[in-house]
């Protein structure tokens, strides 16, 4: 195994080249193999992947291309103490921000008692008028939350984005698992590993549970999909067959009187429950975007005279600013009476003058975002670029210095993942999935997703990324 | 099931059986025209006639010529009576419906699909041109038999099977209609090749060994006409298709509309005397457009949007 760089934190190998506590049997079984074996796993990787259909889809020079999803067979493993510390803190956090948009919405309370400033709420785009004074049953606004976690050199953890919108990967966590079980059995017997696939019962419970019918009836849940050209459709697909319900597009729903019906060949079926996998902007020509050819028309009518349930509720991004990032731990405080239980990332908010010029100043060693994107786009990797990048980003930030925030380079933590034949260590995070309803739920684990290129900070899909099966062991 | 699902699986198997059938009729008229002494062929146009696109074509061509009738309905995708617009269109309805289908399912349409983009320009000359539609027919047809062994017996399979029986009868009444009727005006005119013709008439519709089976080595066009019609026990006679129409609608919801146009279907087939040939193209026009009301009838009961 190639020598590690100790500047990092690896998960399964301590600095003196010792295994982490619960890793010895993995660290004993990388050690045994060879690049013959290692090409044996991963060929049979690449064919598990492609025979259970495992795929994203990437969008590449007007082309649909369905990819095989990116497997790396090395698992991550997390001590169960240790993950047991890091799901409370998940859910902690997942209740303060539902709060936080409940009360945005209607008693902003927050904003009076200036936590976190109003103008910065209010004139955010993702503050929807339309939302003001309504209350969906249980505050569940986000219902399904991705936050993205990461690991600094000392091993501290942070959470580094809310994902709160259509966060996506769970499908991928519960389809990683699969695939480790078909290619490394008798390592995965040999440990105690918590099962990730009750996570589809524990939506369908959370989507249940904010139904607002009466009738004694099971309610109808469906999942709304913009459809098969969405990089996500398998995993749209994937949880409404888990789910029993109906994958549905814009087009199979229609509203009458303020309710909800689906198309069928049996006629019109009311509507509970919509899981949607829809942009918010796109999801009602009447409210929204007028030339959405994938939303329902009427669907904010109905949803806010409480006829349908819509998860995530339209609005919930209004926490998912980056923006509002920087104050997550005043809100926890602040609703919760609670310490933060994880940290956030040291963030600097560039509409603040002095907090911009401190950014301008030392843009080469930071990590620059845009407030409003998700998926790694649009960010400025300040140690990884050249000086015409820092004079490019330094001009958007005094343009419109409320559309960014920065944050220090952090350096993510490492694992031994397959490249060439031979583990070497390429940085990850990890996207726990919370749920929010009746009771608030979290993943026992979630979806690892790791760097392939060698020094590379960025693990997206999309961008080159792969993945790994996440192991919470006893 | 929903709607829009139904609807895509209704003409992912007409434009299954569609493209079949379609190359199944180009072959066989290939092989006619080869076997017909020089002189005595009948027209290109035949294969466009029974495809109702004379119209597009004339408008497309100055000509009627072998390699023309060919490019159009081999080669051109953009053309609605071509080979390869069937099985695009069928690969985008599969495309879309696939989570209802078997896994291979996908693979196979979209194996087929590359075969025809990459194969359909070159096959155009005569010595290629029978391979590919054979191709054509076999994959269409692995196709269709994975539906039937591997689908499980709901509304899935029943729109499919809807969609390819609908097509299936189409498909039979145009090619009696064109086909039987340039036979009958030929008559007594090349009597010496009649028999080709009615024995093509049945290839066209997979039919010449039940007919063999059914009436004896002796093709005439009263037990023609009959197998095609009337027989109760050939997959491919409009009989049978409409009863088994019957049988799909009769599990599905809100299909009486359509049950009764089926029945009306049933009636008017088992009345037909095929003994005295006449009449057969108005039967035939008759028979066309009850199938077409069926499609309407089809569409406002479980496809259409916007009603509500």
């Amino acid at each position: 195994m190639k020598e590690l760089d100790q500047t990092f934190y690896d998960e399964l190998i301590t600095p003196a080249g010792k295994a982490r506590a619960g890793c010895g049997t993995i660290h004993k079984w990388i050690s045994r193999q060879n690049f013959e074996s290692w090409s044996t796993y991963s060929a049979a990787a690449e064919l598990a992947v492609r025979e259970m259909g495992i795929s994203y889809t990437l969008y590449s020079e007007g082309e649909n291309i369905d990819r095989a999803w990116p497997f790396d067979v090395v698992p991550r493993l997390i001590p169960s103490r240790q993950w047991k510390k890091v799901s409370e803190g998940i859910k902690q956090r997942a209740r303060a921000l539902n709060l936080f948009i409940e009360d945005v919405y209607n008693k902003q309370a927050i904003l009076r008692d200036k936590v976190v400033p109003a103008s910065l709420v209010l004139e955010s785009p993702n503050f929807r008028e339309q939302c003001i004074g309504i209350s969906p049953k249980h505050a569940a606004w986000a219902t399904i939350i991705g936050m993205d976690l990461i690991r600094d050199e000392s091993g501290q953890i942070y959470v580094l984005e809310d994902n709160m919108r259509i966060p996506s990967g769970v499908a991928y966590m519960i389809e990683n698992r699969e695939l480790t079980k078909r290619i490394l059995p008798e390592i995965f017997e040999n440990h105690s590993v918590l099962p990730v696939d009750d996570y589809i019962s524990a939506l369908y419970e959370t989507l249940v549970s904010i139904s607002r019918t009466k009738s004694k009836k099971r309610p109808n849940v469906v999942v709304l999909t913009p459809g098969i050209y969405n990089s996500a459709y398998f995993e749209h697909a994937f949880l409404a067959r888990g789910m029993g319900s109906e994958l549905v597009e814009g087009e199979d729903l229609f509203v009458k009187n303020e309710e909800v019906f689906m198309r069928s060949v049996a006629g019109p079926i009311k509507v509970d429950v919509i899981y949607r996998r829809v942009d918010e902007d796109y999801l009602d020509p009447e409210a929204f975007n007028k030339d959405s050819m994938l939303g329902v028309s009427g669907l904010m009518r109905a949803w806010r005279k409480g006829n349908v349930a819509i998860a995530n509720a339209p609005g919930s991004g209004v926490a998912d600013d980056k923006a509002i990032y920087a104050y997550v731990p005043d809100i926890i405080r602040y609703y919760l009476r609670e310490k933060p239980l994880i940290k956030n990332v040291k963030t600097f908010q560039c509409w603040k003058p002095e907090e911009l010029e401190y950014v301008l100043e030392n843009i080469s060693d930071l990590v620059v975002k845009p407030v409003n994107q998700s998926g790694g786009y649009g960010i400025l990797i300040g140690p990884q670029s050249d000086t015409q990048e820092h004079k490019r980003f330094s001009a958007l930030l005094q343009q419109n210095p409320r559309d960014y925030i920065a944050q220090p380079t952090l350096s993510l933590s490492t694992i031994p993942t397959i490249s060439n034949g031979e583990p070497a260590p390429r940085h990850l995070d990890l996207r726990p999935f919370v749920l929010s309803g009746r009771k608030t739920w979290v993943t026992s684990g979630g979806l690892t997703r790791v760097a392939l290129k060698e020094g590379s900070l960025i693990v997206n899909s999309s961008q080159g990324g792969g993945s790994k099966d996440t192991w919470v062991v006893e | 099931m929903l709607s829009r699902v139904a609807e895509r699986l209704y003409w992912l198997a007409r434009y299954l059986e569609r493209a079949e059938s379609t190359a199944r009729l180009i072959s066989i008229y290939n092989h006619l025209i080869m076997d017909i002494p020089k002189g005595s062929e009948p027209s290109w146009m035949i294969l466009v006639d029974i495809l109702e696109a004379r119209q597009t074509f004339e408008g497309r061509y100055n000509a009627a010529t072998e390699q023309n009738v060919h490019r159009f309905l081999i080669e051109r995708a953009e053309e609605r009576s071509s080979i390869p617009h069937s099985i695009l269109r069928a690969y985008e309805n599969v495309r879309t419906t696939r989570d209802a289908l078997p896994q291979e399912a996908w693979e196979y349409i979209s194996e087929l699909r590359i075969y025809v983009l990459e194969h359909s320009k070159q096959s155009l000359a005569r010595s290629k041109r029978l391979a590919f539609l054979n191709e054509i027919v076999q994959r269409c047809q692995t196709i269709t038999g994975l539906f039937h062994s591997s689908l499980s017996r709901d509304e899935v399979y029943s729109f499919l099977k809807i969609g390819k029986l609908v097509e299936r009868a189409d498909m039979g009444i145009r090619i009696t209609d064109v086909g039987a009727q340039d036979i009958i005006d030929r008559e007594g005119v090349f009597k010496s090749i009649d028999q080709l013709l009615w024995a093509a008439l049945l290839e066209a519709l997979s039919a010449k060994s039940a007919y063999r089976r059914m009436k004896g080595p002796v093709i005439d066009r009263q037990n023609v006409i009959e197998l095609i019609f009337q027989a109760e026990d050939f997959p491919r006679s409009l009989t049978y298709c409409t009863r088994e129409l019957r049988v799909e609608l009769m599990r599905l919801p809100n299909s009486e509309a359509s049950l009764k146009k089926v029945h009306k279907i049933l009636r008017i087939l088992k009345s037909y005397d095929a003994s005295h040939g006449v009449y057969l193209h108005e039967f035939n026009i008759n028979l066309q457009k009850l199938l077409r009301e069926l499609g309407i009838s089809f569409s406002k009961t479980w496809f259409q949007r916007g009603v509500f």
